[in-house]
């Protein structure tokens, strides 16, 4: 309950941030990988640089997570195949519809009904992955692209 | 204030702190892939309850809808590129489905690469994780290269 309470919370000021530094917008995001802005790079820079920090500090000083009482760690992973194929089928549709999953969160929040039918395909695309995973557990030699598609995915938390 | 664009050294931070946050509370990599995940497969599974990833999602959609409340609708009209491109009625049905498929290809490759531009890009990255760092690279020069491309065909 209350993790649900935090992540709800956590989840209120990132569509705040993301909506308030104009991520919703597709040009924002075009003119950023086009190199014409250089508030994209700027902004994704200093989050990462603040989130590296702030993990570094925690895996020192912190042992415990303060709601769950787990002990605070992860383990790195090691890049495969999937994480290079994946991306880039990804990033063709970044590039495109200029919109990654937090945008278009925030679309549907802020009400721009473009990103109505970008949701409608990102649902499909999880289906379309859970149905391939559930293939794969069952029938692997009979499966494409299996290599990519393993029935669970080590290391990636939230996958 | 809130119609302009907030500064970079200051959205930035903040969005880096929501990172430490999940980590120091409850010690998960915040994604928002992951949000849309854990909603997917529990409507899927017919059911309405939620884990704090699914939780987080709706706190996302709630903190823009909160935005809009207080500070306006989009500053933008229209959607970038593609109704600068395409006009009329035939146009935007073709736009809906642009959007349709690039919604497919965010979410199978993302749930192949195990992470976005929140899960790979910004947690992943900061937990020096080799393959996230292989996957920011990988997306960034993909979207970088799509979009020279677009340019270059529309103009």
């Amino acid at each position: 309950m209350t993790t649900r309470v935090a992540a709800a919370i956590i989840g209120i000021v990132f569509g705040v941030v993301l909506s308030w530094s104009g991520m919703s917008s597709p040009e924002v995001i075009r003119e950023g990988l086009l190199f014409k802005s250089a508030y994209l790079f700027l902004f994704f820079g200093g989050a990462m640089l603040t989130a590296t920090a702030g993990l570094a500090l925690l895996r020192r000083r912190a042992p415990r997570a303060l709601l769950t009482g787990e002990r605070i760690g992860w383990e790195p992973v090691k890049p495969e195949r999937r994480h290079v194929i994946g991306s880039a089928i990804f990033g063709v549709g970044w590039g495109v519809a200029c919109v990654c999953p937090g945008p278009i969160a925030t679309q549907l929040g802020q009400g721009i009904w473009y990103g109505v039918p970008t949701t409608a395909g990102l649902i499909i695309g999880i289906v379309l992955f859970r149905r391939l995973q559930a293939r794969v557990a069952h029938d692997p030699q009979r499966t494409p692209a299996a290599s990519v598609i393993p029935s669970t995915l080590a290391g990636d938390a939230t996958a | 204030m809130l119609r302009s664009q907030l500064p970079w050294f200051v959205g930035g931070p903040l969005l880096g702190l929501c990172v430490v946050a999940m980590r120091w509370l409850m010690n998960e990599r915040l994604g928002v892939m992951g949000g849309w995940s854990d909603v997917v497969d529990t409507v899927a599974a017919r059911r309405l309850s939620f884990g704090p990833f699914g939780w987080m999602l709706i706190g996302l959609i709630a903190g823009a809808a909160i935005y809009a409340l207080i500070a306006g609708g989009p500053v933008f009209e229209g959607y970038g590129w593609l109704t600068d491109t395409f006009s009329g009625t035939g146009g935007t049905l073709l736009i809906i489905a642009i959007l349709f498929v690039c919604g497919i290809l965010i979410g199978v490759g993302t749930k192949i690469a195990g992470g976005c531009t929140s899960g790979n890009g910004l947690s992943g990255n900061a937990m020096l994780s080799p393959a996230s760092f292989v996957a920011t690279m990988t997306f960034f020069a993909t979207g970088i290269a799509v979009t020279l491309i677009i340019e270059a065909l529309i103009s």
